[in-house]
């Protein structure tokens, strides 16, 4: 693991998260990383951590439940559009959108 | 650089929207051909508040469709959000399964030129689909009756080499979710979709070349035509001393060829994460064993027992195979029927015919349709006259025995009533004699019409054929 994060991993990273934030900003978080990776690297030093299955929720639970496969009453074109700023034939217009 | 043999590397990605009521997700019923938004919730939309549940019958879908390419099945569901920013999706994020697949490790095996191939399968998982985006020239529709209708995607790794064994991998496979009715499998309506990802290297390399991803295919034929233009495409750049970029194409049916729809310069960062709305299911043993034992049987297996059973000849069996819905009313019908080569044969001629002139589901039972091979079998009528009850039954579902009572139709099959016919025929026409031995064959066609015309098309042709030629002979 990393000892610090450097600015360009941030920046990088904040990049695909789609958000931004003045050089300050960037600069406190990197001495928060800071903190935080020292914590990992005393919890990575714990013997035997490699075989420990990450837990995914913080608490340890399963449930069995599976919804039955029944179709309810759907809402209405009217309905699904009411929010809609822009439609046209019972669809949502945007602008031209080309990935 | 011209003598280097290149190999090229293929996986498949292909994903299958699953038949069941409801969505994935939500309750808002899975339908396709509705007008735009009419089968949605507030799920579907990624409305605030609203929460996930998973839709038990896609699960089912999703084990069976593991079990038949051999995979292992996950007892635990567990489910991630994929997250990216695009019009398509309303949450800014896919549920998905990236760490835990409900299904991994499979294969399946597929025949070319009589051989054997094993494709590898890595994995299966379940997720959503994204909803339906129309794009006009200067705007963008958007329909969410697709948004959120159940998937399976089913990953190969990339172990194919040949653009043929590829096609008859998504065949197999849409074949696979036909027979499971898990899925209807129609590419031309996006419900089974394949986009492919190819590289070429010399024969024998480690490396493997640049990827290129060749996008919605619509049709078998064009994965094999899209592969075989891509694998020459990035030869012949190659041997120009070119370099392949790694980027996304399709293909252009019109012109026969991939075409460039945009260059990937960086991996995409789905920043996957555990789907915190839906905890950990435990799938129980009984659930699993439940569900694959209730799976309906697959082509293959009907080919073992249609081939070995009822020793019907492998093309007759293929053939019928092509289509289920004949295939099962084969299964019915053969309970009491027992003509099975007549029985398969009327099926995959007449019957077929019918179906794909009507392109509708036809009003047959195979109670009548047995009735009727029976009455060919035990010939009491002939093939001619069971095509003229077939397309009685297919509209009226009368009985094909009460037709043949209430209309006399019935097969002279009697050799004395044949022959007393034939002679009459033969000394009314002495010139027809004469023709049969000067060697002209129409003569004797002649003669059979006529036995026909008497017999009001009652007579056994092949009896009649049979005796009349016996006759001539003595003449």
């Amino acid at each position: 693991m990393k000892e610090e994060l450097d600015l360009k991993t941030i920046k990088d990273a904040a990049h695909r998260l789609l958000f931004d934030m003045s050089e300050e900003e960037f600069l406190t978080l990197q001495s928060e990383f800071k903190v935080t990776l020292k914590q990992m690297k005393v919890l990575g030093e714990i013997e035997g951590i490699d075989e420990v299955a990450p837990m995914t929720f913080p608490i340890e639970t399963k449930i069995t439940y599976l919804r039955e496969d029944v179709a309810e009453e759907p809402l209405s074109n009217e309905e699904v559009l009411s929010n809609v700023k822009e439609k046209q034939s019972g669809q949502i217009k945007l602008p031209k959108v080309v990935l | 650089m011209n003598n280097v043999i290149y190999e090229a590397t293929i996986g498949l990605e292909i994903h299958v929207e699953t038949k069941s009521n409801s969505k994935m997700f939500s309750s808002a019923p899975n339908v396709y051909g509705k007008k735009p938004n009419t089968s949605v919730l507030p799920i579907d939309l990624g409305m605030p508040g609203t929460l996930p549940t998973v839709n038990k019958k896609a699960v089912e879908n999703a084990i069976k469709l593991s079990n038949a390419l051999h995979m292992e099945i996950d007892h635990t569901l567990y489910f991630d959000r994929k997250n990216y920013f695009y019009s398509d999706l309303p949450k800014g994020y896919q549920i998905t399964q990236n760490e835990r697949p409900i299904g991994k490790n499979g294969y399946l095996l597929v025949k070319l030129d009589g051989k054997e191939v094993r494709v590898d399968i890595e994995r299966l998982h379940m997720e959503e689909d994204t909803c339906k985006q129309l794009h006009y020239t200067d705007f963008t529709l958007l329909d969410y009756n697709r948004a959120g209708v159940p998937l399976c995607e089913i990953v190969t790794l990339p172990c194919i080499h040949d653009a043929k064994v590829a096609r008859l991998y998504v065949e197999k496979i849409r074949e696979i979710c036909v027979y499971l009715d898990v899925s209807d499998g129609k590419m031309e309506e996006g419900s089974l979709r394949c986009d492919v990802n190819i590289s070429i290297a010399p024969k024998g390399s480690e490396q493997f070349g640049t990827k290129v991803e060749i996008k919605n295919l619509n049709s078998t034929a064009n994965v094999e035509k899209a592969i075989a233009y891509e694998i020459e495409r990035q030869k012949s750049l190659i041997e120009n001393g070119e370099k392949v970029r790694q980027e996304t194409r399709r293909f252009d049916e019109s012109k026969m060829e991939t075409v460039l729809m945009r260059v990937k310069t960086d991996a995409v960062d789905y920043k996957y994460f555990s789907e915190p709305n839906i905890l950990p299911i435990s799938l129980s043993d009984k659930f699993i064993e439940d569900t694959i034992s209730s799976s309906y049987e697959l082509a293959d297996v009907k080919f073992e027992r249609y081939t070995q059973e009822f020793k019907v000849s492998e093309y007759d069996a293929l053939t019928l195979l092509k289509n289920r819905s004949l295939a099962l009313l084969f299964d019915e019908t053969v309970e009491t029927c027992s003509y099975y080569d007549l029985l398969i044969h009327f099926i995959n001629g007449d019957v077929l015919t019918y179906v794909s002139g009507m392109n509708a589901i036809f009003n047959l039972s195979a109670k009548h349709l047995g009735e009727l091979i029976n009455l060919v079998g035990e010939k009491k009528i002939s093939n001619a006259q069971a095509r003229d009850i077939f397309k009685q039954i297919v509209k009226s579902d009368e009985s094909p025995i009460d037709i043949v009572k209430k209309n006399d139709i019935s097969q002279i099959s009697d050799e004395a009533t044949l022959l007393t016919l034939i002679n009459r025929l033969l000394d009314e026409n002495p010139t027809a004699i004469q023709d049969f031995k000067n060697g002209k064959g129409r003569a004797a066609s002649f003669l059979v019409g006529q036995i026909m015309k008497e017999t009001k098309g009652k007579a056994n042709p092949a009896l009649a054929s049979k005796l009349l030629n016996e006759e001539l002979k003595k003449r």
